[in-house]
């Protein structure tokens, strides 16, 4: 038997490595609570890195020890590989603790415009942090036809939990 | 022969003499009860008197040491004479052991009026639970809550102030402040985009150089902000630990303010209670945490957290109770000085002040301790720890090991606690004269001798409080009661158990031994009342059970196997009397003596010293009889004898000179070759001029002698010689007494060694005349020409030797 889920509300929540995931995994799921919702999570992978480690002179600064080191391309992959990995662990132990099912997706920053493939209806909401709003990519999210819900989450640098 | 004895004024000794019968006493049964309380220590007058002295001395040392021979009621003395004084002195100080905070391996020793010690000790424990609640508490409400928002918001103000502040000044710059999982990245920016290689590549020169410029100053600037940051941390911690000591000060202060009250008279108490606070307050942190331990097996005890604040009360007193008069049965060096306990936790042994214990010094601290010193010197390092609490007035709680280095653990060193109390020792003799003698410190610290007498004089009043001394330990044991003859009965045991027809003895347990057993014995036949025949079989019954060795021995000599003879005559041969002691029985036997003489040089072997059976006193008493020989005959000529004196048959060790009157007796039947009555049986010690002097264990030699000869029939015959001076020791058994009524059996006394060789020989001794011979015809005069024939033998031997050299 196939299931209906044309009368399915879609939330996407989407994430990149500095969001504060407890606050808006809880937003997320403040909107799905009486509702017939299905959940996706979107992690946004950060280009700058990338792009920054492209230059021959970029240093990483340690938060630790405040020495400093090349930041390579290959330093920058690591850094990706290991971000993704550590939020989707994240989501899927929140997923488990909350009792929901969720999808997990990841895009690239300049992949953006694939947000629309995800939207299906205009009751359907994205949840984002609010520091989207200075990302490039965010005149893509701006042409979604969707809601869309910036939440004002901590600053990266005091938010340790994410780390 | 009784003509032969009367002829040499040797009379046999009067049967009331054999025995001190004591008459039935009319006691009334009740009168146990009207006895005064310390009719137990009848005649102890001069020990009662050193114990109230050593008790009410109140100077240094005058502790006391109570000798006196096991048994003799002493611990039961001391209770009672100290109970008075124990009570006018009253409940001594309570004592608790609490944390040290700066030095929790030095516990503290909190000194408290009587009784308080257990309501300060609740109070305490009632003051942790409800700071167990409120401290929580006090975390947990709103207005804790919504400061600790605030300093955290004010803290979370200032760390974005630094981030924004530099992000602004990156951004004004065109570079972006980006952040990795362990670290920043500063990146240019181009339209809000990171710019890469191609694109950097692309500006132009001097773009570049600036850019790299801007990226080196801010990435400095970067990392003098990372400094800051936990900076910036500590001084958050510190707010919040200043705001939980403020709420934690504010929630416990409340609560100590009451129990501070009830100890505004003692300052030791108010100012370990501001310590208590002031580490309250320090560790307020440590009282609101409820996380999780790191590992499921280490449980997180709240209770530990209080621990520190609770009181171990060691020494606890009832303020209207006496002082403490503790008798410690076993008094190892924990029991005694106290102990430091340990609790194993993950396989590691720990300790803290909770777990000291007191010993029995602490225990007594104020009163008086009693010990028995045999078991304080049986156990390692006591002595020694009593000593050194008594010298430095302390007790100082430490375990041996410690004290010698071998203790590998975590340990405390308790606070000494002051000492005050007065110590009893009590012990035999022996071990007060060997302490006197081989350690220095005893004298001074046991200054007080108590010395207990064993016995007490049988006179017609002692004799009426011994029997009350009976009804109140019957009374006082539950037993039946006894009839007027049993008392008399138990009275002549004493009389027996002191060794002497004139004295009581005084032990107490081997009396309440006797109406023990009396009371059993009475209650298997079905009386209501202890008879005579009943103290009579309890008597028997005890000497059954004990008399294995003393049965095998009559045995074996019914058997010939150990050959004494009871008929006849035997020149050189005698039959001595010995007792062997098998501590709680005591039994004689005869022992056959031979002596042999011949020509020699004057000397007189004892066999029993030669291979080294024979004890010093034994060996004294040969030499004394040798010289008593020496002296009395031929004192004109060179001692000229060789002659060995042996006990036959005997192969454990000889001791005590008992034997020296036989021995003596043998050696002049031997020289004379007059022979020696074997009916009779002899006992006594000679001095060197013949005097017979008193000898121990009397009646069971007589008893022994008589065993073997009523064992072959009695025929009127036998009999035994004792010292005169022994008469007043005899308290023979009603068999031996009743065979001298009927004339089968005889006993003699004698007082010289004259009376005694006549009255075995039956040949008068003789006496020297004026002109200093004795008499033709006397046994004396034969020993003596026997004796000169020996010297004059000597002399010829000696001359035919010169000769024979001369010849040469």
């Amino acid at each position: 038997m196939t299931k209906d889920t044309s009368n399915t509300r879609r939330v996407m929540l989407a994430v990149t490595e500095a969001s504060s995931l407890q606050v808006l995994w809880r937003t997320a799921m403040e909107h799905m609570s009486g509702e017939r919702a299905e959940l996706i999570t979107v992690f946004v992978r950060d280009d700058r890195w990338r792009r920054a480690a492209s230059l021959p002179f970029t240093e990483e600064v340690s938060r630790a020890s405040g020495g400093s080191m090349n930041f390579t391309p290959e330093r920058a992959e690591e850094v990706d590989r290991d971000v993704v990995m550590r939020t989707q662990g994240r989501l899927q132990q929140l997923a488990t603790d909350s009792q929901i099912q969720s999808a997990f997706e990841i895009l690239a920053e300049h992949e953006a415009m694939r947000l629309h493939e995800f939207v299906r209806s205009e009751s359907d909401l994205l949840i984002a942090p609010s520091y989207f709003k200075r990302r490039p990519f965010y005149s893509e999210l701006a042409r979604l036809k969707c809601r869309i819900l910036f939440i004002d989450a901590k600053n990266m640098i005091t938010d340790p939990e994410d780390y | 022969m009784a003509g032969t004895l009367e002829q040499n004024r040797i009379r046999p000794v009067p049967v009331s003499q054999l025995r001190r019968v004591c008459p039935p006493l009319t006691i009334d049964p009740e009168s146990g009860e009207k006895a005064p309380a310390m009719s137990a220590y009848l005649g102890q007058e001069r020990a009662i008197n050193a114990i109230r002295f050593g008790i009410q001395m109140e100077h240094d040392g005058y502790n006391v040491f109570v000798l006196g021979p096991l048994g003799s009621a002493r611990h039961g003395l001391i209770e009672e004479l100290a109970k008075e004084p124990a009570r006018k002195k009253g409940a001594p100080d309570d004592w608790c052991y609490i944390n040290n905070f700066s030095d929790p391996e030095r516990p503290r020793a909190l000194r408290l009026p009587a009784g308080e010690g257990s309501k300060f000790r609740d109070n305490m424990q009632a003051l942790t639970e409800e700071i167990r609640l409120a401290i929580p508490a006090a975390f947990e409400s709103d207005d804790y809550g919504n400061q600790l928002k605030a300093l955290e918001a004010e803290t979370q103000k200032e760390l974005e102030g630094l981030w924004s502040s530099l992000q602004e000044q990156a951004a004004s710059e065109g570079i972006a402040l980006l952040q990795t999982p362990t670290g920043y990245v500063l990146a240019p920016v181009s339209d809000d985009k990171v710019i890469d290689d191609k694109e950097f590549d692309k500006l132009p020169e001097e773009k570049r150089k600036e850019i790299k410029k801007s990226i080196e100053r801010l990435s400095e600037e970067l990392k003098a902000r990372i400094e800051t940051i936990p900076k910036l941390r500590k001084v958050h911690h510190e707010r919040v630990r200043t705001l939980d000591r403020d709420v934690t000060a504010h929630a416990v202060s409340v609560l100590l303010e009451d129990i501070k009250q009830k100890y505004q008279g003692l300052p030791a108490v108010l100012g370990y209670l501001e310590e208590v606070q002031t580490d309250i307050i320090e560790n307020a942190q440590e009282f609101r945490r409820t996380e999780e331990p790191a590992l499921p097996f280490l449980s997180y005890d709240s209770t530990a957290l209080f621990a520190s604040y609770e009181v171990n009360l060691i020494v606890s007193n009832e303020s209207d109770a006496a002082a403490p008069i503790i008798y410690e049965p076993n008094p190892s060096y924990p029991n005694l000085v106290g102990k430091v306990e340990h609790r194993a936790e993950m396989g590691a042994l720990l300790t803290d002040f909770r777990l000291v214990r007191s010993g029995a010094l602490l225990q007594a601290n104020g009163g008086y301790l009693v010990l028995d010193v045999h078991r304080v010197l049986g156990r390692p390092f006591v002595w020694e720890a009593l000593k050194q609490a008594l010298l430095t007035r302390q007790v100082r709680i430490e375990s041996p090991a410690e004290t010698l280095g071998f203790a590998s653990t975590t340990t405390l060193k308790p606070e000494p606690i002051p000492l005050d109390l007065k110590i009893l020792l009590i012990g035999e003799r022996w071990l007060y004269y060997l302490l006197c003698v081989y350690d220095k410190e005893f004298s001074s610290l046991f200054k007080v001798a108590a010395d207990f007498d064993d016995d007490v004089e049988r006179s017609a009043s002692n004799v009426e409080a011994y029997a009350r001394l009976i009804a109140e330990r019957v009374r006082e044991s539950e037993l039946l009661p006894l009839s007027a003859a049993a008392i008399a009965r138990v009275i002549e045991q004493r009389a027996r158990y002191a060794d002497d027809s004139e004295r009581l003895s005084m032990h107490m347990r081997s009396l309440d031994d006797l109406l023990v057993q009396a009371d059993y014995w009475a209650r298997r036949r079905g009386a209501d009342q202890v008879a005579i025949e009943d103290v009579t079989e309890a008597i028997r019954q005890r000497d059954n059970r004990q008399d294995r060795i003393q049965k095998k021995l009559v045995d074996a000599i019914k058997r010939e196997t150990l050959l004494i003879d009871t008929t006849g005559e035997c020149v050189g041969q005698v039959n001595g009397l010995s007792v062997t002691d098998l501590g709680e029985y005591r039994f004689g036997h005869p022992v056959r003596i031979t002596a042999t003489t011949r020509v020699g040089k004057g000397d007189v072997v004892d066999i029993e010293r030669e291979v080294k059976l024979g004890g010093a006193i034994h060996s004294k008493g040969m030499m004394i009889l040798s010289a008593a020989l020496a002296a009395r005959y031929a004192p004109d000529v060179p001692l000229s004898l060789h002659g060995s004196v042996v006990f036959e048959q005997s192969y454990g060790g000889v001791e005590g000179d008992s034997a020296s009157v036989g021995e003596l007796c043998a050696l002049l039947s031997s020289i004379s070759g007059v022979p020696i009555r074997q009916s009779f049986g002899v006992t006594g010690s000679v001095n060197q001029l013949g005097r017979v002097q008193a000898v121990g264990g009397i009646n069971e030699k007589i008893e022994g002698f008589f065993a073997v000869c009523k064992e072959r029939g009695l025929d009127g015959s036998h009999a035994v010689i004792i010292p005169r001076d022994n008469i007043k020791h005899l308290m023979l058994t009603e068999a031996v007494v009743e065979a001298v009524q009927n004339n089968l059996f005889s006993v003699y006394a004698v007082q010289t060694i004259d009376e005694a060789v006549a009255a075995l020989t039956g040949m008068t001794a003789g006496e020297r005349d004026k002109g200093g011979e004795f008499p033709a015809d006397t046994l004396n005069r034969l020993v003596e020409d026997k004796l000169i024939q020996f010297a004059s033998r000597r002399k010829q031997f000696s001359e035919g030797a010169g000769d024979d050299k001369g010849h040469k």
